[in-house]
């Protein structure tokens, strides 16, 4: 009985299948077209029309004029612009190195000496406020005045600091705000994947006699490639897109120290309506993250073939 | 199949149910911006339906005695309501400007007269000097000069509501205690080279740890615990309440008149000048640091007691005689050429994109009576542009014991007063100007009329 | 070590709510004391709007009345409205993207990863521009709309988890005569309640904490929402200093959403944020 009912339902479910599958395009068309609506119209649309703006004069009040490439050959020559990109810069290296460093140093810790949910929940607890919030507070604390930071410094002798108020200060200033909000985040990202080494690995270097920083470099780093991409990745990204907590705090200066990509785009777009210039300067930024991108693309490609 | 289908048109169902919650929201969120945008075919006042006209200011001092003038003009004209919204300074214009943009700018919006080019020129202002004839609104009942201050090529752009002046702030108690008699104020003067005996009052006034004023030899300006004066932040392109006075009284102007596109911040007056006011916190130790003062404002500090002078408009009063600390006003010294202080004048104006010009007029027309300018002298909060409204303001000072003549006394003597500059396309004026005061004055840069000249060599070039 | 963690994460939060909690004028002259100087609630008063503007600067504020109770209300409609719309849509279409074969699926999926490469600037613009001409300007549907359809990395992020579901199931739900939606909705979506539970918790702490796009579509007050509400406050005083007990009273109100479902789902946060990038 058992062996004979068997093929029965067999034969019956793949022509079930194939039934299934003539109305699957369609089916998945629909499934598909509420995202594909609002990727069409929030991101191809747009970015085909900031491509056209790029090409014009526009304050959005009086009508566009067509001005040809006139932008881009502005933004070469515009050597804010290209400050501006080394400001950004120097923020991205320094945000992301410590981050990083600071975030392995971390969650290796952690993953050695304490297991507890409040630990880690305490690391995050930053990333849940806003940037703006996070700019505040630290705005408030760092205060060359009344700040309690620079109460601290003068009573341990070191004397007061500008901080933002410096040019020399204020972008490392501002990724260490921003260091402090996201740290939690990318040690429990990088303590996630500390997890998932497997315990054997480590038990067989031990029992070859090997010490708990070498392991570390031979085991748990090279393993941890791929989480180390990612939290890469997505912070140098991120990082080139800083606006938030310079638009509280410096707003572009002092003596535009501060002034980052996206600043200067807002700069154009909205105190000056220079939509044109906004837009070109818009596209300059996308071209440098594909760059970008496309040179950790290969990294990432690296790291999977790792894990 | 069918039962498919079915299903499907469910989810076609959710959709559709979906995007009409969609749209129920859009029509029915924007509760007082869709109402005129709604009405976008409206004319001014169907009768009956009440208009609502949105209204802008930026200074929250002033915001109670408008909102009083808004309660009176509502009470005389019960089919108009006003709407005030107030935003800070830091992101008035950008925020008036999005609006205009977006299409749902204030109806009427408090305008300064270095604004007027821009939007001018953008067509977001209405010309009321057709308004002013029709109506015949007399204008002599304002302050002289300051309704014509707002024409330009026969177009009028706002009706005055007040106007302010610069004056010294200091406090009384450490006047005292170091032995100076404000009397001093009187007849002090200024220099770009030493300081005139002004800077003598604030050596004076400046007292290290170990309780050195300024003028001792012992003086240790690393461990200032007093500063004898407090800047008014790098004043980018204008000096407002920060260097303008200085500068004027040592013979620079900014242009030749208002709307001229010819800068002169390559004029020897002013690098002089610059060099002099940096030097307070960059050397002789008698000022904080800008750092501290662009982070906490100079308000704050002469609140806390950390400074002994300041300089500051009148439209700042109320902030300074709220403390705890007892601070005064005095005249500001005389310069090599004389005793000069910038004047600024607000008015009120009206966004051409407005859905109810008339009702909009009629509150203009309120704001610029003396009834409305009245209430706002009463409140102290700025001089009005109307006389019966600056003697309300006096009389509210004289009880409450502050003595605020130095104000009027540098608005009536003839020749101290001067207006901030005008000229189309100002933004990029300001723009280049901020960048480069802000690094004179941290100290970034050492040839400081070099620094002017490249900075006004390009914002001429720019202009033409 | 965990001591100087802890210090380090949770002192702002103390001095924050210390300042919140000192009289106005009194914050100038006590800099250093670990407690209030001079206890007041005055502060929270302001921001949730008890006084007007003239018992305001009476109080030593800044005399802006910035409701931040209704700006929670706001920032509340947006972020829920944003993630469950942007969650569901993106879930759906990376269920055909990862279980439905049909001609040009690799092409369209393509098209969303380049999305994610957009950077927001980019885009800001031109969206901008589309929600005036749409009339959107200061409405709710303007703030939502560019995020309520999807969003690319949460349609890559649910593809990469419904492909790692076994197919058995799906298969055995298939001969019982279920259709996809079913599928998704019966079999899919309850096996990734962990994706979703982690994509939810990081997309919520996103659109509550977004800045830019609602500070320029969503300006009027009665749509405004806390950050930019916040921005605002801060801007108020143009030579003055900041109102800092009102600042940071108000940065204090705009915490407590996200603290409460931290300590509700603090261990599925945690989880949460962990799981995110090992996927």
């Amino acid at each position: 009985m058992v062996v004979t009912a068997k093929p029965a339902p067999n034969v019956q479910r793949s022509s079930r299948l194939r039934a299934w599958k003539r109305s699957d395009t369609w089916a998945a068309w629909l499934f598909i077209a509420p995202s594909l609506l609002g990727l069409i119209i929030f991101y191809v649309v747009p970015f085909g029309r900031g491509l056209l703006i790029s090409f014009s004069d526009w304050n959005l009040l009086t009508p566009a004029e067509p001005v040809g490439l006139a932008n881009y050959s502005k933004l070469l020559a515009d050597a804010t612009f290209w400050r501006s990109l080394w400001i950004t810069l120097s923020y991205v290296v320094i945000n992301v190195t410590v981050q990083i460093g600071l975030s392995i140093g971390l969650a290796a810790f952690i993953a050695r000496f304490t297991q507890s949910v409040w630990v880690r929940g305490l690391l995050i607890l930053p990333y849940l406020l806003s940037n703006v919030v996070v700019a505040l507070l630290w705005l408030w604390m760092l205060d060359p005045l009344l700040g309690v930071i620079n109460e601290a410094l003068m009573a341990i002798g070191i004397g007061r600091q500008a901080f933002l108020g410096s040019p020399q200060q204020a972008i490392a200033t501002i990724a260490a705000i921003n260091i402090w909000r996201h740290l939690g985040y990318s040690t429990l990202l990088i303590f996630a994947g500390m997890q998932v080494i497997s315990k054997e690995l480590y038990e067989a270097g031990a029992i070859d006699g090997a010490g708990e920083w070498h392991m570390f470099w031979k085991i748990t780093l090279p393993l941890l490639r791929p989480v180390l991409v990612f939290v890469l990745v997505t912070g140098i990204i991120g990082s080139f897109q800083i606006f938030d907590t310079i638009a509280v705090t410096t707003q572009g200066g002092p003596a535009n120290a501060t002034r980052v990509i996206v600043w200067y785009i807002y700069e154009y777009a909205f105190v000056r309506f220079e939509m044109g210039y906004a837009t070109t300067l818009a596209m300059a930024l996308f071209l440098i993250l594909l760059v970008v991108t496309a040179i950790q693309m290969r990294l990432l490609r690296a790291g999977e073939s790792d894990l | 199949m069918r039962y498919e289908r079915a299903r499907t048109s469910g989810f076609i169902a959710v959709l559709l149910i979906l995007s009409m919650v969609l749209s129920a929201c859009a029509a029915a969120a924007p509760a007082a911006p869709a109402a005129d945008a709604g009405g976008a075919a409206a004319a001014p006042a169907s009768g009956g339906e009440a208009v609502t006209l949105k209204y802008v200011l930026w200074d929250t001092l002033q915001l109670p005695a408008y909102q009083e003038c808004a309660n009176q003009f509502e009470a005389l004209n019960p089919d108009i309501k006003i709407n005030i919204e107030q935003s800070g300074w830091g992101d008035y214009w950008t925020s008036l400007q999005t609006s205009m943009v977006a299409g749902d700018a204030p109806d009427v919006y408090t305008n300064y007269i270095g604004q007027v080019p821009e939007y001018a020129d953008k067509g977001q202002i209405m010309d009321i000097q057709p308004l002013v004839e029709r109506d015949a609104v007399p204008l002599d009942v304002y302050l002289p000069k300051l309704a014509d201050l707002w024409v330009r090529e026969g177009k009028r752009y706002g009706l005055p509501k007040d106007w302010d002046t610069i004056a010294v702030i200091y406090n009384k108690t450490m006047f005292e205690a170091a032995g100076i008699d404000p009397a001093i104020m009187e007849s002090w003067t200024w220099n770009p080279i030493d300081g005139g005996t002004f800077e003598e009052t604030i050596a004076k006034l400046t007292l290290d740890a170990n309780g050195n004023n300024g003028l001792s030899p012992d003086f240790d300006k690393n461990n200032v615990v007093q500063y004898g004066f407090i800047p008014q932040g790098t004043g980018g392109a204008i000096g407002n309440n920060a260097w303008s006075h200085w500068a004027a009284s040592n013979g620079f102007k900014f242009q030749d008149a208002l709307w001229s596109n010819q800068f002169y911040y390559d004029s020897p007056a002013l690098a002089e000048t610059i060099e002099w006011y940096r030097s307070l916190w960059l050397e002789k130790g008698y000022s904080p640091g800008l750092a501290d003062v662009t982070s906490l404002g100079p308000q704050a500090l002469m609140q806390a007691g950390k400074g002994a002078m300041t300089t500051d408009g009148s439209w700042q009063i109320n902030n300074y005689v709220t403390g705890d600390v007892d601070l005064g006003f005095g005249l500001l010294p005389t310069g090599p050429e004389g005793r000069r202080s910038v004047t600024n004048s607000l008015a009120d104006s009206i966004w051409t994109g407005t859905k109810h010009p008339e009702e909009a007029w009629k509150w203009v027309k309120f704001l610029g009576s003396a009834e409305c300018q009245d209430i706002v002298g009463k409140s102290g909060a700025v001089f009005p542009a109307i006389q019966s409204g600056v003697d309300e303001v006096l009389k509210l000072r004289e009880s409450q014991g502050v003595d605020v003549s130095p104000f009027f006394e540098e608005a009536s003597e003839p020749g101290v007063t001067f207006y901030n500059p005008v000229a189309d396309n100002f933004s990029t004026v300001s723009t280049i100007m901020d960048e480069v005061m802000d690094r004179i004055m941290l100290g970034e840069v050492d040839d400081v009329a070099a620094a002017l000249k490249t900075a006004n060599d390009e914002i001429n070039a720019a202009l033409q | 070590m965990i001591l100087l963690l802890a210090l380090i994460m949770l002192f702002p939060f103390w001095w924050a709510l210390r300042t919140a909690l000192s009289e106005p004028r009194s914050i100038f002259r006590d800099t250093t004391s670990l407690l209030p100087a001079e206890f007041t609630l005055n502060n929270f008063a302001r921001v949730v709007g008890l006084v007007d503007s003239a018992q305001a600067v009476a109080m030593g504020g800044s005399g802006t009345s910035i409701n931040f109770l209704l700006a929670m209300r706001n920032s509340l409609i947006v972020a829920v409205l944003s993630v469950t719309g942007q969650i569901f849509f993106s879930a759906l279409a990376a269920y055909a993207f990862a279980r439905i074969v049909f001609p040009g699926r690799e092409k369209l999926f393509a098209l969303f990863i380049a999305a994610l490469m957009i950077p927001g600037i980019v885009t800001l613009i031109p969206n901008f521009l589309l929600i005036r001409e749409l009339g959107w300007m200061n409405t709710f549907p303007g703030i939502v709309a560019p995020k309520l359809l999807m969003a690319p990395f949460a349609v890559f992020f649910f593809r990469q988890t419904f492909l790692s579901i076994n197919r058995d199931i799906e298969d055995a739900a298939k001969i019982d005569g279920a259709n996809h939606l079913r599928i998704f909705l019966r079999v899919i979506l309850p096996m990734s309640v962990a994706a979703v539970t982690t994509l939810a918790i990081l997309s919520f702490i996103g659109e509550w904490n977004d800045y830019l796009w609602p500070f320029l579509v969503g300006r009027n007050e009665d749509v405004r929402v806390l950050t930019v509400a916040l921005g605002v406050f801060r801007s108020q005083t143009p030579q003055g200093a900041p109102d800092w007990g009102g600042l940071m009273a108000g940065a204090i109100v705009a915490m407590i959403p996200t603290l409460l479902l931290f300590l509700i789902a603090g261990r599925k946060a945690v989880d949460a944020i962990q799981f995110s990038g090992i996927k």
